[in-house]
């Protein structure tokens, strides 16, 4: 494990965090977006395995984790303070797929993988920037990273399910309408029930959806077999190094509901 | 300090093995530890259990983490003996660690299988895994009847001349199965396997997962039953159950076991081994000083 010291763990919303990591630049530069670190919130045996966080974004000798409050784990790592040692593992799992003319589609937390992306994409070698990112979230006060999401200059569609900010519904009916005009690839994260929409939308349209699954892990490195997802062909794919982000269709599809 | 042990006549370089199924079959080992970081610290590697034919293993959910725990249900996934040997056995012979092989049988026959398609094969020894349901006997587990132990450590004993180890549930007529081993003439036993244990996944609809337990949480247990084991036989105990630190170790090594494993760890951080060996190192030279 690799150590680095946090030097920001600042609330977003009620309960998404955003933690910046010091660490070495030479440990840094082989993270590619998509991909994610394993982080040891401390030395205490509870939580036990550390937790899997994908990258959100990385800034000169920095890397950025978007958190939300969820468990006893996310909880412990709410608590970390400015100036403390963390251990991380990583970067783990494949990045994302290398698309072009593609969207994307992102549900509460699921937008944190992205901002990388974007990050990386403005280069536009490795990567290439969405046409377009739809984002939602259950109401305006949740929808976080606006500002610096905006700085790369690509159009931002907005939905909440109380209507609070952009389309009032999900993210799913937005991201239908546009695909019913313009077909194109989707890059998708979010919850599970989004990402079985957006999977049922890319068969509706036939077009190629990409979808960042989640799932308990243990190892992250392929050791213990514990992160399995079910495909079509009817074997199994280990999330962590085979993932996290699968092609829909190769998906087992009762694995989403 | 040397810190090589002998069990019977399989030499180890330090007393620590990764456990059987937390370290895959070593494709990614060398992504996290060097060449000489596996030789040096790592005193044998026990394999994931294999079967005679592969395993898919079962659905998710596979995993729960409990207060200082952690549940599994893999379903012994693995690509089979044939592939094993073929694709992930010459990798593993290339750590230059002693390679032990973990068997996963449903009859004493299958065991006896798997042991002659790796007669031949140069590996240190195997572990026999007598946690899973005999077939033959209902679905009994192999570990619950003295009997069938006895008779499958003796006939794989009958072909295999190499270290031998039986890997013992912590469940069942423990004390027994222990001296069966020895009187069985097997080399060592490994104390123990996981604990059977359930999680609640969701309340309504119930949902749970039955699985094995593993981590600190057990260590308190198994710690025990090596106590005791290692008191009522002569050939050396392996003990398994908990291990995340060097002072975890040495109070295992303190109770009677000759070696240990560590399994949950290299979950946590896969160069958890030359963390433990160093700080066993430090603890032992403090206890000699």
């Amino acid at each position: 494990m690799f150590k680095g010291k946090v030097v920001l763990n600042q609330k977003e919303s009620e309960s998404i965090y955003l933690l910046g990591i010091e660490a070495s630049k030479s440990i840094l530069k082989s993270f590619q977006p998509g991909q994610f670190l394993k982080i040891k919130i401390n030395e205490r045996m509870d939580p036990l395995i550390p937790r899997p966080f994908t990258i959100h974004a990385l800034k000169e000798n920095t890397v950025y984790i978007l958190y939300q409050v969820i468990g006893k784990g996310t909880k412990a790592l709410s608590k970390i303070k400015k100036g403390e040692i963390i251990e991380f593992l990583g970067p783990l799992g494949k990045p994302f797929p290398r698309l072009k003319n593609y969207l994307i589609c992102a549900g509460g937390i699921g937008i944190a993988g992205f901002g990388f992306l974007l990050q990386k994409s403005m280069k536009k070698r490795k990567f290439y920037p969405p046409e377009k990112i739809f984002y939602g979230a259950r109401t305006k006060t949740e929808l976080v990273r606006l500002s610096f999401l905006k700085n790369f200059n690509i159009p931002i569609e907005i939905a909440t399910d109380d209507g609070s900010k952009g389309y009032k519904g999900f993210v799913t009916d937005i991201v239908e309408m546009e695909l019913k005009k313009n077909p194109k690839p989707v890059l998708a994260c979010g919850p599970k029930k989004m990402l079985k929409k957006i999977a049922e939308i890319g068969e509706k349209y036939k077009i190629k959806t990409y979808l960042v699954m989640e799932t308990f892990l243990a190892c992250g490195i392929g050791f213990c077999k514990g992160c399995v997802v079910p495909l079509k062909k009817g074997n199994y794919a280990h999330l962590c190094i085979d993932g996290p982000t699968f092609l829909a269709e190769e998906i087992e599809f009762e694995f989403l509901s | 300090m040397n810190f090589s042990v002998k069990l019977k006549n399989l030499k180890l370089k330090t007393p620590l093995m990764l456990a059987s199924g937390t370290w895959g079959l070593g494709e990614n080992l060398n992504k996290f530890l060097t060449p000489k970081e596996i030789r040096e610290n790592i005193g044998a590697l026990v394999s994931k259990g294999i079967s005679i034919n592969p395993k898919e293993g079962n659905p998710p959910p596979r995993l729960f983490e409990t207060p200082s725990g952690l549940i599994n249900s893999i379903g012994l996934e693995n690509p089979g003996i044939k592939e094993f040997k073929k694709t992930y056995l010459p990798k593993l012979k290339s750590y230059k660690v002693p390679i032990i092989v973990n068997l996963h049988g449903e009859k004493i026959e299958d065991f006896i299988e798997l042991a002659e398609e790796l007669k031949e094969e140069k590996i240190a020894g195997l572990e026999l895994n007598i946690s899973c349901p005999n077939v033959k006997k209902g679905g009994l587990a192999f570990s619950s009847d003295p009997k069938t132990v006895l008779e499958l450590v003796k006939e794989i004993r009958k072909i295999w001349g190499n270290f031998l180890a039986v890997k013992l549930s912590p469940m069942g007529p423990v004390y027994e199965i222990a001296k069966i081993c020895e009187k069985a003439e097997a080399d060592a036993i490994v104390v123990a396997n996981t604990y059977p244990a359930l999680a609640v996944l969701n309340i309504k609809p119930l949902k749970i997962l039955q699985g094995g337990l593993s981590g600190p949480a057990i260590k308190p247990l198994t710690l025990r039953l090596v106590y005791e084991i290692s008191k009522k036989i002569k050939i050396p105990v392996i003990g398994c159950g908990g291990i995340i630190s060097g002072k975890d170790a040495l109070e295992y090594l303190l109770c009677g076991a000759k070696a240990f494993q560590i399994g949950t760890a290299n979950l946590i951080d896969p160069r958890s081994a030359l963390k433990i060996i160093k700080e066993l190192k430090d603890l032992k030279n403090g206890l000699c000083s």
